[in-house]
């Protein structure tokens, strides 16, 4: 519902303004930061374990190199990655099957983490739809990734969204639980405040069909997204599918992706 | 289950305990009557009616100004008083039950300064705690964003009520949520009471009375609600003789007609307001299919059938438009109508049965893709009260009574191209029994005391389903008719007030209130999309308790009158719901939800000065409000949101002259408690922040000034007209509405924090007439 508040703060609040503030942030608890995706697409596959820094760090994120990482499926296939330095483990032999569950064990620092997500089947991306709306003298840009949604009900689609070969920092997530078994009409909440479309711009629109916990993870980064009074939920750290207070996510997804230059 | 046999008992026993101050009855006679304000016929609610003779004895008026005193034979001096009236002294002789109305002069209209310091103040005469009353006359001069005089937002100045922030609908009272607070409008329940989101509230002013706000100790007749009441009264309108007023503004306007249905016996009040900002940016061509807009009208009538019968309907319609052309609409207002019947069944016995109903809605549409999106909501209810208001003897008022609300809640649901709703609408019984005396013990000693008996039917039509640990455990079909699940719970209310000297007393008071509905909001501030959701199989009723000490005095001849009250609260069966859930498009909602509990306590200073030519007062609060969900913040108590350590107000008006009156107000709060991010990481080349607990940091405080003054012109014949000019955010202060974060442009390793503010110097003229 963020457009009622943006709405108004256009149209009526013409004396609305933005300043940067300097504030006193509490303490943070270095956590460790795991990273992982499966797809559809040919392998290798990637595992990557960093570790958080407070908020005003600047400079490179810790790294962890000696963690064993392991990766096996529901069909009997089991491997651990191979660490290729800055954090990163690559499969060797792992091949992403749609239907297919994975299961992620990291051992790193004494102590062991584990995930687990399944593949959903693979949805077609038709095409992306850009429509052209025109508020207060400004173009604006409705993104609408066009696809067909199945009849059984449960499919989640995340999307990342790079402009101008620049991968945009917002999170999007599209679900059936409103309009089920259709072709998709909803548009990508993109927050135009930070994100100006403009005609020339080229877009790249990734699909990803996701399982329901990795659907929670980013659409609880979504409703972050909004924050501040009006708009956005109280913010917290995304509930994730790994275990023993690691963050990130590990995601078995599909992928399919296009491309579009905007007029 | 409790039958209905049960139940009677039980109201029987309320009574009883009621009445039990009537065992010591002698022989005395009623005086009994109206007041009224004599200008306009207007009932006035709260006026003192005491005896010269009898320092002691004293009644204040119910709400439709009926007063009821019994007395031994003899003659006596009637003293009648009200805040800006002048006083009114009636010699009687009481040998038999007399009716005696009473009429009042505006003190200011005949040009002379109130005089109320030889009258004692009502909170040393009343036992009642936390109460405030403000009339239209107080609320019109103090300065408001766009010069709309605004009696909710003046209410929001009074120490433990506190505005949720600038752009945001609601108000929290000593540390409740938005929706633990009761508003009324003529007894009929309003549930979004803010148009514009929150810029305006939904009372015009021109249409008001009076507002009273009862932070938590509220008597047995009111509950439904654990922090608060906000009872608003309509005008009843002139009944003498015809008016029209109004008034221009920047952004909105108003008008309204009253006079006399039969002269001094009936009459009737409409009054519209409408803004129209977005008339005038739609004449640029770059915001043609702006809708920003929103209208109200208040209506009402009364009509008297004879000395003893009374009905009145009073009925508000109001909406909300926001669009820009067919992509994007929304809508959302409050209807309510109330039928009314006052009826003085006796000298001493007062009755009043209301009908009334209530409705709110909202509905946000999209259109994308050629495909149409519509998300609505409404509540509705048909409420019965049947009040009584019995005089037995000069010590004591009781009253009791039974309210009965059919409650229809239809949660969010999707509708429009492809779109398959199975959600429906829910039935629901909130029905209470009441009984409450306020009971004069001695000189010294005033106590109000009752008991309020909640009870709350699930009823059939739909599937409920039962959850545990948020896994479904059952289902239930529950046929139409039928009644499911319910909910009782006792409420005792109790305050007694010690008069230590004839300036100075202390106050005790211990309530329990009960919550029925509750409001799920999507976002931190409110908004009209919040829904109400009615207690289920899962959903059990909130309860609060609360006890208060208060502290009262008398300053400087009376010119002052101080307070101070203390307060700790603890509320259970507190509800939020679980990260990363859409609220609008989730399934059931029940699903999602997490149960805990709440504290709040504080301290509350007020100075008033209600005399002179400047008049005004100052308020501070010292207060915190914690939750404790299982589920969120690893189950640790953590700050609600409304927590917010100080909170001062200052309001002033000052009188220049006969012409010019000048104001302001001055208010300074600590910031909302919210959670900033303490960290972050990189996730699939995206930054991300991490936290860690809840509410534990804080926005910016908020301060502002803002001024305004009123230029009454002249009278000319029958019309008076004034000019107000204001000035919101007189030093333009840049006040937090939001912070986000950000990675800085020039450097993505930096991340900045982006406040975002509304309100800088909002001037406003604005005319009003009246003739």
């Amino acid at each position: 519902m963020k457009t009622i508040i943006s709405i108004l703060l256009i149209a009526i609040l013409f004396t609305s303004c933005e300043k940067t503030v300097d504030l006193k942030y509490k303490g943070n608890t270095s956590k460790i930061i795991i990273e992982g995706n499966i797809t559809n697409e040919a392998a290798p596959y990637f595992v990557k374990i960093t570790k958080s820094v407070s908020l005003t760090a600047t400079g490179n994120y810790p790294t962890i190199d000696n963690a064993v990482v392991t990766i096996s499926d529901n069909a009997g296939n089991n491997e651990t990655l191979t660490p290729i330095s800055n954090g990163m483990y690559r499969t060797n032999t792992l091949t992403g099957v749609t239907g297919r569950t994975y299961t992620l064990t990291v051992n790193a620092e004494g102590q062991t983490y584990t995930a687990q997500s399944a593949m959903p089947q693979q949805i077609r991306l038709d095409s992306i739809k850009a429509e052209q709306t025109t508020f207060g003298g400004d173009v604006e840009y409705n993104i609408i990734p066009v696809y067909t949604d199945p009849i059984a009900k449960g499919n989640s689609y995340r999307f990342e969204l790079t402009v101008n070969n620049k991968l945009v920092n917002q999170h999007f997530v599209q679900n059936d639980e409103v309009v089920n078994g259709a072709v998709n009409a909803e548009r990508l909440q993109v927050d135009d405040n930070t994100l100006k479309l403009k005609a020339g711009d080229t877009l790249t629109l990734k699909m990803q069909c996701i399982d329901k916990n990795v659907a929670l993870y980013y659409t609880t980064l979504a409703l972050i997204g909004d924050s501040g009074p009006g708009g956005g939920t109280t913010p917290n750290n995304p509930p994730t599918n790994i275990s023993n207070g690691a963050l990130g996510i590990f995601s078995a997804h599909t992928v399919a992706t296009k491309k579009v230059t905007l007029r | 289950m409790i039958s209905i046999k049960y139940i009677k008992k039980l109201l029987f026993c309320v009574l009883l305990i009621s009445f039990v101050p009537l065992l010591s009855i002698s022989q005395t006679f009623t005086v009994s009557g109206t007041v009224k304000e004599k200008a306009s016929g207007e009932t006035l609610t709260g006026a003192s009616v005491g005896i010269v003779e009898k320092p002691k004895v004293g009644v204040t008026t119910n709400e439709y100004g009926f007063y009821s005193l019994s007395l031994p034979k003899g003659k006596y001096t009637l003293r009648i008083s009200f805040v800006g009236r002048k006083e009114e002294l009636i010699p009687i002789q009481l040998d038999s039950s007399i009716v005696v109305g009473i009429s009042l002069t505006d003190a200011s209209a005949m040009g002379e300064v109130v005089i109320t310091a030889k009258k004692r103040s009502d909170i040393l005469t009343k036992a009642s705690m936390g109460t405030e009353v403000l009339d239209m006359k107080t609320a019109a001069k103090i300065p408001v964003v766009f010069g709309e005089k605004d009696l909710v937002k003046t209410i929001q100045l009074l120490p433990g009520v506190k505005n949720n922030g600038e752009g945001t609908n609601g108000f929290s009272v000593r540390g409740g949520a938005t929706d633990q607070n009761l508003i009324i409008l003529d007894e009929a329940p309003v549930y979004n009471a803010s148009h514009m989101l929150g810029i305006f509230s939904t009372f015009n002013s021109d249409a008001i009375k009076d507002a009273t706000i009862i932070k938590g100790n509220s008597p047995a007749q009111f509950g439904g609600r654990l922090s608060s009441v906000l009872d608003v009264k309509m005008k009843d309108g002139n009944n003498k003789k015809y008016q029209v007023s109004g008034g221009l503004g920047l952004i909105s306007s108003r008008l309204t007609v009253e006079g006399p249905i039969q002269k001094e016996k009936s009459s009737f009040i409409i009054s519209g307001r409408r803004t129209y900002a977005d008339m005038i940016a739609r004449l640029s061509p770059d915001f043609k299919g702006l809708k920003l807009y929103f209208y109200d009208i208040n209506a009402k009538a009364n009509l008297t059938i004879n000395s003893k019968n009374k009905l009145f309907f009073s009925g508000y319609f109001g909406k909300d438009e926001l669009g820009i052309s067919s992509a994007f609409g929304s809508k959302w207002g409050n209807t309510t109508g109330t039928l009314r019947w006052n009826s003085i069944i006796s000298r001493k016995l007062f009755s009043n049965t209301s009908f009334i109903y209530s409705n709110y809605d909202f509905n946000v549409g999209f259109t994308t893709g050629g495909n149409t999106t519509n998300f609505n909501s409404n509540i509705k209810d048909l409420n019965l009260k049947q009040d009584f208001t019995f005089y037995p003897n000069s010590k004591n008022t009781i009253r009791f009574g039974f309210n009965a609300i059919n409650h229809t809640i239809t949660p969010t649901k999707a509708e429009g191209t492809n779109i398959l709703s199975t959600k429906k609408g829910r039935k629901a019984l909130e029905n209470a029994v009441y009984a409450g005396n306020s009971w004069k013990a001695s000189d010294k000693v005033n106590i109000d005391y009752g008991l309020r008996f909640s009870f709350y039917n699930v009823l059939g039509g739909d599937t409920y389903n039962v959850y545990k640990d948020n896994q479904l455990a059952q289902s239930i079909q529950l046929e139409k008719g039928k009644v499911g699940k319910t909910y009782y719970n006792f409420e005792p209310r109790f305050s007694m007030s010690y008069n230590l000297n004839n300036t100075t007393n202390l106050k005790m008071g211990y309530a329990r209130n009960t919550q029925n509905l509750h409001l799920m909001s999507n976002s931190t501030g409110g908004s009209p999309t919040d829904q109400w959701i009615g207690n289920s199989y899962n959903i059990k009723p909130e309860i609060a308790d609360q006890v208060s000490l208060g502290f009262n005095k008398l300053l400087n001849n009376n010119k002052y009158e101080l307070s101070a009250e203390t307060y700790y609260k603890v509320m259970q069966n507190q509800v939020d719901y679980r990260d990363g859930v859409d609220i609008n498009t989730t399934p059931d909602i029940e699903k999602e939800l997490l149960y805990g509990k709440g504290r709040a306590y504080g301290v509350e200073v007020l100075l008033k000065k209600k005399t002179g030519k400047l008049t005004g007062w100052v308020g501070y609060t010292l207060s915190k409000t914690e939750r404790q969900i299982n589920g969120i913040n690893n189950g640790q108590w953590y700050n609600a949101k409304q927590d917010r350590t100080h909170d001062l107000s200052i309001v002033g008006v000052y009188e220049l002259s006969k012409r010019w009156t000048l104001s302001g107000t001055f208010i300074y709060t600590t910031g909302n408690a919210v959670t900033f991010p303490t960290g972050k990481y990189i996730l699939n080349g995206m930054t991300i922040y991490q936290y860690g607990n809840r509410n534990a940091d804080r926005m910016t405080a908020t301060h502002r000034l803002d001024l305004s003054a009123t230029y009454e012109r002249p009278t000319k014949k029958r019309f008076q007209s004034s000019w107000s000019f204001g000035l919101y955010n007189a030093y333009g202060r840049q006040n937090p509405f939001s912070i986000t974060f950000r990675e800085n442009k020039t450097n993505p390793q930096k991340i900045d924090a982006v406040q975002t503010s509304l309100f800088r110097w909002i001037p406003s003229v604005t005319y009003n007439f009246k003739f």
